[in-house]
């Protein structure tokens, strides 16, 4: 019969590995080399996908590691339901379903020879992470590297390994921050709100393009702050969620305004954020 | 003075005096009936009242873009009382959030208190009973045997699209997460098949047991046409001849279903 | 030379229809409704009054299997899914109805190909029955349509010599094929067509199109949609209504996954499971329902999603109806105009 849109493809859990409290990461292989091909022939970073298992259901996350490394794909989420926990649960071995890639990508080819700062709050990481890595892997193409991370505690900061490595990488600048309070006793971080101590890091918007994801209060002071930097509107990029079904565009409940997140998103420019009918976010 | 001139002289005079801060009563729409939220004296024009005024407006004392707009005053017949007694005595609704203008029996009682509504209830109402045909329906039903019951339920449920109307327009359905959107673990089937569509108005109507005041806005609410009074009204029979209890009489009662008697009849106990 | 039947003997067409394989789906009388169901052999086709459902059902189940998947501890094998699509005589839908299709056919194959509404869809022959009495919540005429109108019709029954007869016109293949396998329960004759109803129009659409994209923030959502329960009755019985969910239910063994009809009038609907919601009160959730149908699909695919069946109106426990609501936005434009 013709095809079923909603067929997924069977993925393998390779690895598993807890982040920080409640928030999981798994490496998924896929199972039939034919999916992989076809899979990675559409991706771009900044896509999703819907990740399930059978009798639970599924559930919306960006693809977390990038097109150039084309073995598996990864996905980090928060546990805080019956399909996060089903996947939570699962283990290394362990088959998992998933659909995808939807929604558009980062133009990351237009930003050859620019600066790219990251700026990322908080479970919001990993999509902004599988454009780190997709920029990393083609080093030599982009100028200036800044990374500005932060979470509430040092607990809840994930990839705390990558962190680690970016830092100790000679070509990237990285900072990371928590909140006010948030600090353990031997942290040697900055501390203070995202938005605050992206104001004082007060990166160089020349040559430079801006990608930001967090809560949305985190998104909403710090655009101000990027614009105060002279970054230009259509060169700051976001991402926007929103509750998801069918991930296509038939289902018609993540729309904001006449837009879906699922088609038109989930990588917008502050332009475009600017035109959209927010308020219905 | 026509009982509607009555009604609309007061409506307007408690929004005036600052008794209510809203008025909810029914408006014409053509052949039909729907409710009307008045913050403005003038507005009361537009209130109307007949035996066409069927739905339960107590069920707007839940919402909460009218509670922001407490006190409100809502024009009452007995069933509509009957609910803003039951939601008292639940705890969802306190004396001086609500006014009553009650009607009955083609009669206007004037403007009234809960206080005052519970004891209207009491001395005028207080043999409200199923209608005969009602009745007659449910003995039907029940002298049925347990296939016959099953087949004809069967063929009511098969209707059922799960939209919720019967929910939303029951003033005693107001739990903030309800059975059916609890996950953890599915507990009803959200399919709109028998299984789930079963489970769905079983529960629905035994979560309402003892609170049910058979105002039938459930069944008016159902674009199906499915008689959900059978199924409420049954088990509001066996509430009535088994625990003697007739809900929305007494602010003060406490629901059949969570609590004991010792003269309970525990004789399906065997 | 026509096709022509008698008007009391629909039912043949439909048992000549049934005798050829088609699962007939007609109106019949069900209590005091007409109900659009499949059509048991003896049952008279009931064409007084628009059915309480839609057409909708036919194409787009209420709840459709689109996954389902053995299991066995913690591993799972998926199982295919055929789209269950019988060959279907849709009998006597109202134009609304017909027109209805050609708005989930653009949504069904927006980018993706929906093979299970698509199977449905090919696999169903559709008989408009021109309409010869409208109501007061009819309101085809305000939104682009017509009583007459043979959008997604693949033939039309118009009511013909005072109603005593009915005239049925092919109009697609599959109504030419159709009116072959009826054989001889129809006719070759010649008939008056009788004049369709009259529906005055009760609104200016393009009014409220425009207005929508101005007024977002508007007072009037909120003032609109307080009687609103927030249940799904106008929704589900909404020929292009077409949101909905997907739930995976099962035992230890199966596990299934579902398409379920949905509804934005509910709150969970847009609920983020960190606790947000976009749309968290009744005002915002009615904006959705009126922009989605009067705006946002105009914008994306060029028409509007709604024709005008009056069924939202007619089966809203709280009376509230969508031409209502377009009436007091049209009244809103021109009041803001006169400023």
């Amino acid at each position: 019969m013709t095809e079923n849109i909603y067929q997924p493809m069977m993925m393998r859990i390779a690895e598993a590995r807890d982040e920080a409290p409640e928030v999981r990461t798994l490496r998924l292989e896929f199972a039939d080399p034919a999916d992989r091909a076809r899979f990675f022939e559409k991706y771009r970073v900044g896509m999703f996908g819907l990740y399930g298992v059978p009798g639970a259901g599924e559930s919306t996350f960006c693809v977390a590691s990038p097109p150039t490394r084309r073995e598996y794909i990864e996905c980090t989420f928060r546990r805080t339901g019956r399909v996060t926990a089903a996947l939570a649960d699962r283990e290394v071995g362990q088959p998992v379903t998933f659909r995808g890639p939807y929604g558009n990508s980062f133009p990351v080819d237009e930003w050859r020879g620019k600066n790219v700062l990251f700026v990322a709050g908080g479970i919001a990481l990993p999509p902004i992470r599988s454009v780190i890595w997709n920029v990393l892997d083609r080093r030599d193409e982009f100028g200036e590297v800044t990374i500005l991370y932060g979470a509430r505690t040092v607990a809840d900061l994930v990839y705390k390994e990558e962190l680690a490595d970016w830092a100790a990488r000679g070509d990237v600048k990285l900072v990371t921050t928590v909140d006010p309070g948030g600090e353990t006793a031997d942290w040697k971080g900055k501390i203070g709100f995202v938005p605050t101590v992206l104001e004082q890091a007060a990166p160089s918007s020349a040559r430079a393009v801006a990608l930001v994801c967090g809560p949305p209060i985190m998104i909403k002071f710090s655009l101000p702050v990027l614009v105060k930097l002279g970054f230009a509107p259509p060169d700051v990029y976001t991402t926007l969620e929103n509750r998801m079904k069918c991930g296509l565009g038939h289902c018609g409940r993540c729309n904001v305004g006449s837009l879906f997140v699922c088609r038109d998103g989930p990588v917008f420019t502050l332009r475009q954020l600017q035109g959209m009918l927010t308020a219905d976010l | 003075m026509q009982m509607i001139d009555a009604i609309r002289a007061d409506a307007a005079k408690v929004l005036q005096e600052g008794r209510a801060k809203l008025v909810i009563g029914y408006r014409a729409r053509g052949g039909h009936r729907g409710p009307v939220f008045l913050s403005d004296p003038a507005g009361a024009a537009a209130l109307v009242y007949d035996d066409a005024c069927k739905q339960n407006l107590a069920v707007y004392l839940r919402k909460p873009e009218v509670r922001a707009r407490m006190p409100v005053a809502v024009v009452a017949p007995p069933a509509v009382m009957r609910s803003l007694v039951l939601l008292a005595a639940e705890a969802q609704l306190k004396g001086p959030e609500v006014v009553v203008l009650a009607v009955g029996d083609g009669v206007y009682h004037g403007v009234l208190d809960l206080a005052g509504v519970e004891a209207l209830l009491k001395e005028k109402y207080a043999g409200l009973a199923p209608s005969p045909d009602l009745l007659r329906r449910i003995e039907e039903l029940a002298a049925m045997t347990p296939e016959q019951r099953a087949a004809f339920w069967t063929a009511e449920f098969a209707k059922c699209t799960r939209c919720y109307a019967c929910r939303a327009a029951c003033p005693g359905c107001y739990c903030s997460r309800c059975i059916v959107e609890k996950n953890m673990p599915q507990w009803i089937s959200t399919a709109a098949a028998e299984h789930g569509n079963y489970a769905w108005n079983v529960i629905r109507a035994f979560h309402l047991a003892g609170r049910c005041t058979l105002c039938g806005a459930c069944e008016a609410a159902c674009p199906q046409g499915i008689p959900l009074m059978l199924l409420n009204g049954m088990l509001a029979e066996d509430v009535a001849r088994q625990f003697g209890a007739k809900p929305g009489y007494d602010r003060e009662a406490k629901p059949v279903i969570g609590s004991w008697n010792p003269d309970d009849d525990q004789g399906f106990i065997r | 030379m026509m096709k022509v039947i008698d008007a009391n003997k629909l039912s043949d067409l439909a048992a000549a229809l049934a005798a050829k394989g088609y699962r007939v789906v007609a109106p019949v009388r069900d209590a005091d409704a007409v109900r659009l169901k499949e059509w048991r052999p003896g049952q008279a086709i009931d064409t007084s009054a628009i059915s309480i459902n839609s057409a909708k059902e036919f194409f787009f189940p209420r709840t459709e299997t689109i996954g389902r998947y053995a299991l066995e501890g913690s591993e799972f094998k998926p199982e295919e899914v055929e789209p269950q699509a019988p060959r279907t005589v849709l009998l006597g839908v109202r134009p609304c109805d017909a027109a209805g299709l050609a708005v989930l056919d653009a949504l069904f194959n927006w980018e993706y190909k929906d093979a299970f509404y698509n199977a449905r869809r090919a696999a169903t022959t559709v008989v408009a029955l021109v309409c010869r009495t409208a109501d007061e919540q009819c309101f085809c005429t305000s939104v682009g349509g017509a009583p007459d109108s043979v959008l997604g019709a693949d033939a039309v029954l118009r009511s013909a010599d005072g109603g005593a007869r009915f005239i049925l016109e092919p109009l697609s293949d599959k109504g030419k094929s159709l009116a072959a396998d009826a054989g001889a329960a129809l006719a070759e004759g010649k008939a008056a067509a009788d004049p369709p109803a009259e529906v005055p129009v009760r609104f200016d659409s393009k009014a409220v199109t425009a207005w929508c994209g101005e007024n977002f923030e508007s007072p009037l959502w909120r003032e609109v949609s307080l009687a609103c329960l927030g249940c799904g009755a106008c929704t589900h019985a909404c020929i292009t209504c077409h949101c909905f969910d997907i739930q995976d239910e099962g035992t230890r063994r199966e596990a299934v996954r579902l398409r379920n009809w949905d509804t934005c009038g509910l709150a969970l609907f847009t609920l983020h499971s960190a606790g947000h919601n976009p749309r968290p009160d009744q005002a915002a959730r009615w904006r959705q329902r009126v922009m989605h149908k009067f705006r946002y699909f105009v914008e994306r695919f060029g028409r509007l999603a709604c024709t005008g069946c009056g069924r939202c109106g007619r089966l809203c426990p709280a009376a509230l109806a969508l031409s209502d609501v377009c009436r007091e936005i049209e009244d809103a434009s021109k009041a803001a105009a006169k400023k």
